[in-house]
């Protein structure tokens, strides 16, 4: 089990163009805990993970990982604690080779070799891509590099990952290569995505966010089951999943 | 197959499609570097001797299996740039060295020419690098040599974005081929727009690839670190043979011996 939580104190954070993406959010996930964040575009969830790895700095209320507060200062702590998968893998990979990008973050934290070493074959192994290690990541395809964009953040052995849309452009194979992985990973894990599906299978807790603020926050089942909230958050169950939730 | 998929798939082959020889990439690349500079010793006005130093790029490409029509082309496309560099000599420089043919050649058209035959030995000789090595391996050989990890770095992350800024002109330009409906050309207002936006694309996934570097923990420094694998004679006798062949291409008077044979 992770040693870290994460507690949102009043957080509100404006964009240098003045949009306001976070409007006083109050939350706590708790050591080991799978939380969904649901919301439409725009509803302030990338933000809220940004927020999480230090990337963005709060404009009011604060950010803590553990016992630490998130500041400028305890940043680098903060992201050797929580690992972040992009929304993009194509902005995730940046380095020639998926070896050199696997290695980049334990290179980063100042690895003996050998261990560097170590930690790359062990993500690489978990997420199946170790046969992919010498090919550059411009010729993977949309599932591989996915697969090695976790296993960019899981080589760096964080205590909590953060995820933006992980499912988003994954055919379903990939996906449930995706959920293995995911299921597998026993720290806690915080998820921004549309994929109801996911957030259900995936996380006994989700959270609804609309317009910066959090709208609802409980167990995912019965959340899916709330028509009249699911239709102010904007959100709509598949026809499966509706008759599933149903059930 | 367009202009912007046909420049993906050669920087691709850049790495892919390297055809690999058994020799060390360190040695290939002091080689290479050591032609450069006994090429740029030929002085300008002694154009006829660079002509030999040819041997080097037909000989490495066609020994390699590359061909050397391969490394023509490719050399040819920065032709242009060449020739800009040395495009006043024939205007500036009028001073007549010989009459070929009726035709009085001027000392500037003599020293363009050595510019233009300078510049595609150089280009060809780096482009026989790449081809034979692979462009990781090129940026690997430099780290080994010495060369600062930061320069490393930045080398290797202008190649692999070189290939993120063709596929987005890549899906900007079938974008716009959707909704072309077959129009061929398009005035040079609309291209500025084109390269405009391609610019915005750019510095928005510069940013987010700045963050995910952040991300995982990125403060500035570049730890590359590559193991220095050990040299075989054969990459010695390599560097030796090359260095004799280079240094005879350089110093015997070729064109002399060449002409009192032909006088006899």
């Amino acid at each position: 089990m992770s040693h870290h939580y994460i507690r949102y104190t009043n957080v509100h954070y404006s964009y240098p163009s003045g949009q306001e993406a976070l409007k006083g959010v109050d939350l706590l996930i708790k050591h080991g805990e799978k939380v969904a964040l649901l919301g439409l575009n725009g509803a302030g969830k990338s933000t809220l993970l940004l927020l999480t790895n230090g990337l963005l700095l709060p404009t009011e209320g604060e950010v803590n990982v553990g016992d630490v507060p998130v500041s400028k200062k305890t940043a680098p702590m903060v992201r050797r604690a929580v690992g972040m998968v992009f929304q993009n893998p194509d902005d995730q990979l940046f380095m020639p080779t998926v070896w050199d990008d696997v290695a980049f973050g334990p290179r980063n934290m100042q690895l003996p070799p050998s261990e560097v070493e170590r930690r790359v074959e062990v993500a690489l192994r978990s997420v199946g891509a170790w046969d992919l290690r010498d090919r550059a990541p411009s010729d993977l395809s949309g599932g591989q590099k996915r697969a090695v964009a976790i296993a960019t953040v899981l080589s760096m052995e964080p205590n909590i990952l953060v995820m933006d849309e992980p499912s988003s452009n994954l055919d379903s194979r990939t996906r449930e290569q995706l959920m293995a992985i995911v299921n597998d990973f026993h720290h806690t894990v915080v998820i921004a995505t549309h994929d109801l599906e996911m957030a259900l299978e995936l996380c006994p807790r989700s959270v609804i966010m609309k317009d910066g603020r959090i709208i609802a926050d409980g167990l995912t089942e019965r959340l899916l089951r709330d028509q009249e909230l699911l239709e102010l958050a904007g959100l709509s169950l598949t026809p499966a999943l509706a008759e599933y939730v149903e059930k | 197959m367009s202009g912007i998929d046909k420049a993906i798939v050669a920087l691709r082959e850049l790495d892919t499609g390297a055809t690999r020889i058994a020799i060390d990439a360190r040695i290939q690349l002091i080689v290479a570097l050591g032609f450069v500079v006994v090429v740029l010793t030929v002085p300008l006005t002694n154009p006829g001797a660079l002509v030999w130093m040819f041997a080097y790029p037909i000989i490495m490409s066609e020994a390699s299996g590359v061909g050397y029509l391969r490394v023509l082309k490719q050399s040819l496309w920065v032709l242009p740039l060449i020739a800009a560099i040395g495009m006043f000599n024939p205007i500036l420089d009028t001073r007549p060295v010989a009459v070929v043919m009726g035709i009085t050649l001027t000392e500037g058209w003599v020293t363009f020419a050595a510019i233009l035959l300078r510049g595609l030995l150089s280009v060809q000789a780096l482009l026989v690098l790449t081809n034979t090595c692979g462009f990781r391996e090129v940026c690997r050989a430099l780290q080994r040599l010495g060369c600062p990890a930061v320069l490393v770095t930045q080398l290797m992350m202008l190649y692999r974005y070189i290939g993120v800024l063709l596929e987005e002109a890549q899906s900007m330009h079938r974008a716009r081929l959707a909704r072309g409906f077959g129009r061929k050309s398009y005035p040079l207002k609309m291209w500025s727009e084109f390269v405009g936006q391609l610019l915005l694309r750019s510095i928005k996934r510069a940013q987010r690839v700045h963050l995910a570097m952040l991300a995982r923990g990125f403060n500035g420094n570049c730890f590359i670190e590559w193991a220095r694998p050990s040299l075989h004679w054969r990459d010695l006798t390599f560097l030796l043979g090359w260095a004799a062949v280079i240094i005879a291409l350089r110093f015997l008077p070729i064109n002399a011996f060449l002409s009192n044979l032909i006088s006899r």
